[in-house]
């Protein structure tokens, strides 16, 4: 699967985490970006369509899971990996049944990010937990 | 509950915004020394004189930020314990394993260790989380005693028809008082325990 042809939104208020992570994953090929709250994610999603969107669950102002919710209805075919904390799988799950590819828990293992983001892509629809 | 519900839920509250804080520091050390492990890697023809002083650090940052992850979800699930779903039952599998981590550093003061195996299914108890790992962590305390060498105390789970069951086995070389059971026995509503002389049984409710 050719990494470059990835589109990928990381959402965070992290701004050090997210600007890292967009850097570790443009080493490896990956076009991702970052912005660092729910509004301005769904700006980005109108406006460039990402594929997969990585989406912190609890950030200040819009939620990650209402953030989550506006962007199925308007944008089904996008991919949704949700960020949770440790042992907040309750998160993890609730964004399941809202349409959700994923849960990960924070700090993030690279390699299953990079492994979840092309099963996303590959998954061509849905929630793979439907 | 007891009368001191709200007191734990405040507790509870204020330590799992806490952890979530903990848990974007630990995020960033991570990507941050993982940024730099990439870099060097890209960089593996450029030869420095202190190369290998930086993947050694790196090295320990990594490994160090794994353990502080441990930490950090069975401080959050300790966190979680008096929320509302989890007043009357939990898991038993994953709540056994958090006893394991938080009981680490005790242990470890008695110069002993913990070995937790992990099961692969959910076990769930009518008990709730703060009373299960109140009795866990009080379990392990007290199969330690006084302290061993080179010791290690065994937390295993046993599913059940009626009850599931955690057994604590003391380390070798030590023999803690059966009398001090009493105060952990007092915690189990519709529980019992059981000590032979060689592990002690925790016998919890299945939630039907």
């Amino acid at each position: 699967m050719d990494m470059s042809t990835w589109n990928i939104l990381l959402v965070d208020d992290e701004v050090e985490f997210i600007t890292t992570l967009a850097e570790r994953l443009e080493l490896r090929g990956i076009n991702a970006r970052g912005t660092h709250d729910g509004e301005s994610a769904l700006k980005e999603v109108a406006v460039n369509e990402p594929q997969v969107i990585v989406l912190d669950v609890m950030m200040p102002g819009m939620k990650g899971l209402e953030v989550l919710q506006r962007v199925k209805e308007a944008h089904p075919k996008v991919q949704v990996v949700l960020l949770t904390g440790q042992g907040k799988t309750r998160d993890g799950i609730e964004g399941m049944q809202h349409g959700a590819f994923a849960y990960l828990m924070k700090p993030l293992d690279l390699e299953e990010l990079i492994h979840t983001l092309k099963d996303a892509l590959q998954s061509g629809r849905g929630n793979r937990h439907d | 509950m007891t009368d001191i519900a709200g007191e734990a839920r405040f507790m509870g509250a204020v330590t799992a915004l806490t952890m979530h804080e903990m848990q974007n520091i630990l995020a960033i050390i991570r990507e941050s020394a993982g940024l730099m492990g990439d870099i060097l890697k890209v960089n593996a023809r450029v030869d420095f004189k202190h190369r290998p002083n930086m993947e050694r650090t790196l090295e320990h940052i990594t490994t160090h930020v794994e353990r502080g992850k441990g930490l950090l979800e069975a401080t959050s699930r300790l966190a979680h314990s008096p929320d509302d779903d989890m007043l009357d039952s939990c898991d038993l599998a994953v709540h056994a394993r958090v006893v394991a981590l938080l009981s680490e550093r005790l242990v470890r003061l008695k110069g002993a260790s913990v070995n937790f195996t992990p099961v692969p299914a959910p076990l769930p108890v009518a008990v709730g989380a703060l009373r299960v790992l109140m009795i866990g962590y009080q379990s392990v305390q007290w199969a330690v005693g006084s302290g061993t060498k080179d010791g290690h105390v065994k937390v295993e789970l046993e599913p059940g028809q009626d009850f599931h069951i955690m057994t604590v086995v003391p380390p070798q070389g030590v023999t803690p008082d059966a009398k001090a059971l009493d105060c952990i026995r007092k915690l189990l509503d519709d529980g019992r325990l059981e000590w032979d002389g060689r592990m002690l049984r925790i016998f919890f409710p299945v939630r039907k």
